[in-house]
């Protein structure tokens, strides 16, 4: 059974001027008898989500994810298609939604809770578990004015994580709140998900989406662009719009005497992924066209993490694996393995250089973005190679 | 209609919750806040008393300046409350799925609150001025709480309509500002019904017209209504005309729930 359905849906909205809407404001419109200008937020958006699934939306920002969120919660109405829901929906778009920063934590339980559709029962038998799990008990009747902004998203959590529906729609709350909260809304997530309940996740996460997610919609500029497994959508999304929207300080540039036309990366079975796993091996495959014979070119790599830190950069040059000459096709591979580098979100860049590095024939600056993964418990970018000794009586 | 009230009721717990948060603020810990309910209407009467003494000598009885001011604070309250109720909680609207209507009737149920408290300090008033004159309060002052649920409806349908209007429109509030003080004299807050009748027989060619019109005006009706209740001697005028103002506030309501209806799909568009 699907629990959600959209057909055909859009949301249009209007270019507003600077500032609110007025009457006087639009005057001048109606006079002249203009149509206001707009954009389609959502366009064509064609989907069905079966009962228990964790769908995960992911897409850059402004991209209409917070729109479709809208949509499916009802506190937006389409333009155009409509959105079909089967159950009860509670949608986690903004913690603390309706607090009131002069009424006392326990006052702000209640009103919450009524705000986001938790039976009074509920709440009044699960009172002490919220004020334990939001670790308030000393505060609970002090003006949530007075909290620090941790314990009052801590709050604003305890209270929410006791809606019981049947759809549940999450925007991007998960990215507030220290480790161990975030923790809690995971674990919360999986209890859900254990007993069946559908799902709906926006998430910049993409770690996260993928661990939890069986199905992803990637949306772009309003349009639902794909839908399939975590691992395809988000490789995808990262190769595709990432580096489109200028998320990176992407650069390619050089001569074009000799062009990487095709760059794969492929994981130990010989597939193209953008997931890989520490311990596991990493190929990178460049084929590239060289316009006339180009002597001992060199091919170099770099890796750098998601806010820039350069990680390890190598060349033929440096790892002595000279190359007479190229013309026309050809391929280089480079093999890693193992892979040491820890769980995130890096960035390849590649280059081809001639050997005295004057002429650089074509150079992709972070263009590649790939995800490590990691079961491992240390923590760190780089995985060590190390061995413990006890030696009790020295 | 029946969408309003079912919504209504499977929604009394978060209706309770945003009246309780509205009064909790208000009176929180202080007088003061009771203080301010009831010192806004009775200001108000004592200016009115004082001034229309200089201006126009004792025609007026103090009594109907009283109850008019206090009943006309009720509507100008929950109109002033209805205009911010969406806009000043536009986080919860664009965030949160419950039906909107609730966000006007729950300010309207706080004004009625305080109106209940404030009209405490107005009986004791009225009575003292009466019995001052030897007089004492009608019994049918025992109905006044229920016309004050009848009151609430015209109240809340107007709320619902510069609710919804000040969505679209912000500058809705100061254009609502300039109505206000034009319908303020064109009620009979600070001067009975009487004296209209009185300047309508003056002018025998359209007095009975205008007579008429002014009786279809609700806030009329209301509050000659509260006047003939409390007042001994006063009577409610009961003509067509008059029964007809009686049945507007319905007819506004109506038309007013099918505009909020209407216009709530696209709030969070505006907010």
């Amino acid at each position: 059974m699907n629990a959600i359905e959209a057909k055909g849906l859009g949301k249009w909205y209007r270019k507003q001027g600077v500032g609110l809407p007025t009457l006087v404001g639009a005057l001048p419109r109606w006079l002249s008898g203009g149509k206001a200008d707009g954009f389609w937020a959502l366009r064509n958006i064609d989907f069905s989500i079966r009962q228990g699934q964790t769908v995960g939306v992911i897409g850059p920002n402004g991209s209409g994810k917070s729109s479709l969120l809208g949509l499916i919660a009802q506190t937006m109405a389409p333009t155009e298609g409509a959105v079909r829901t089967t159950g009860r929906i509670s949608a986690l778009l903004e913690l603390g939604a309706g607090f009131h920063s002069d009424l006392s934590g326990r006052e702000n339980i209640y009103l919450s809770a009524a705000i986001l559709g938790i039976p009074r029962e509920d709440i009044r038998r699960r009172f002490d578990h919220i004020v334990d799990f939001a670790e308030l008990r000393e505060f609970i009747d002090m003006p949530v004015k007075h909290y620090s902004s941790g314990m009052y998203v801590r709050l604003a959590f305890a209270v929410a994580v006791e809606m019981n529906p049947d759809i549940l729609l999450i925007d991007e709350v998960l990215a507030v709140g220290d480790m161990s909260f975030q923790m809690k809304c995971l674990d919360r997530i999986r209890q859900f998900q254990q007993k069946g309940k559908t799902i709906l996740f926006v998430s910049h996460a993409l770690e996260t989406v993928e661990e939890f997610c069986s199905d992803v919609l990637l949306i772009h500029e309003g349009r639902l662009i794909m839908q399939g497994n975590p691992s395809d959508v988000i490789f995808a999304y990262l190769k595709q719009y990432m580096v489109r929207i200028g998320m990176l300080n992407v650069e390619e540039h050089g001569t074009r005497e000799v062009e990487m036309r095709s760059i794969r990366l492929l994981d130990a079975t010989g597939a193209e992924t953008a997931t890989f796993y520490t311990g596991g091996a990493m190929t990178i495959e460049i084929g590239y066209h060289a316009r006339r014979r180009i002597e001992k070119p060199v091919f170099g790599f770099n890796i750098k993490t998601g806010n820039g830190f350069y990680v390890f950069g190598s060349n033929t040059q440096i790892a002595k694996v000279p190359i007479a000459a190229i013309e026309g096709d050809g391929r280089v591979r480079l093999r890693i393995e193992p892979l040491t580098l820890k769980q995130g979100r890096f960035f390849l860049s590649l280059a081809v250089h001639s050997w005295d590095h004057a002429t650089q024939y074509h150079r992709q600056e972070d263009l590649h973005p790939f995800l490590i993964k990691d079961a491992g418990d240390d923590k760190g970018l780089f995985q060590l190679n190390c061995v413990w000794e006890h030696q009790p009586n020295p | 209609m029946i969408q309003m009230i079912t919504d209504i009721t499977r929604h009394g717990d978060l209706i309770w919750n945003l009246v309780a948060r509205d009064l909790k603020i208000r009176y929180r810990g202080s007088v003061l806040g009771l203080l301010w309910t009831i010192l806004n209407p009775l200001f108000m009467a004592v200016i009115y008393i004082v001034f229309l003494r200089l201006l126009v000598g004792r025609g007026i009885p103090n009594e109907d300046i009283i109850i008019g001011v206090f009943a006309w604070q009720f509507t100008a309250q929950c109109v002033n409350a209805g205009l911010n109720c969406v806009t000043g909680n536009s986080s919860l609207v664009k965030k949160v799925f419950f039906p909107r209507i609730i966000l006007p009737l729950s300010v309207n149920i706080s004004g009625l609150v305080n109106f209940l408290l404030t009209l405490i300090v107005q009986w004791a008033l009225v009575a003292i001025l009466l019995m001052m004159k030897g007089a004492f309060l009608e019994a049918t002052t025992l109905w006044v709480p229920l016309f004050c649920l009848y009151h609430l409806l015209f109240n809340f349908s107007l709320a619902l309509l510069a609710a919804a209007a000040n969505v679209y429109f912000r500058d809705t509030q100061h254009i609502v500002g300039l109505l206000m003080s034009a319908w303020f004299f064109m009620s009979p807050v600070m001067y009975p019904l009487s004296l209209v009748e009185t300047v309508a027989r003056a002018h025998p060619w359209i007095g009975p017209w205008i007579e008429r019109v002014y009786l279809l005006n609700p806030m009329t009706v209301i509050i000659t209504g509260y006047r003939a209740m409390q007042m001994p001697g006063d009577s409610f005028p009961w003509t067509a005309a008059s029964i007809a103002g009686l049945l507007m506030p319905l007819a506004i309501l109506w038309i007013a729930y099918v505009i909020f209806q209407r216009a709530q799909r696209y709030f969070s568009d505006f907010l």
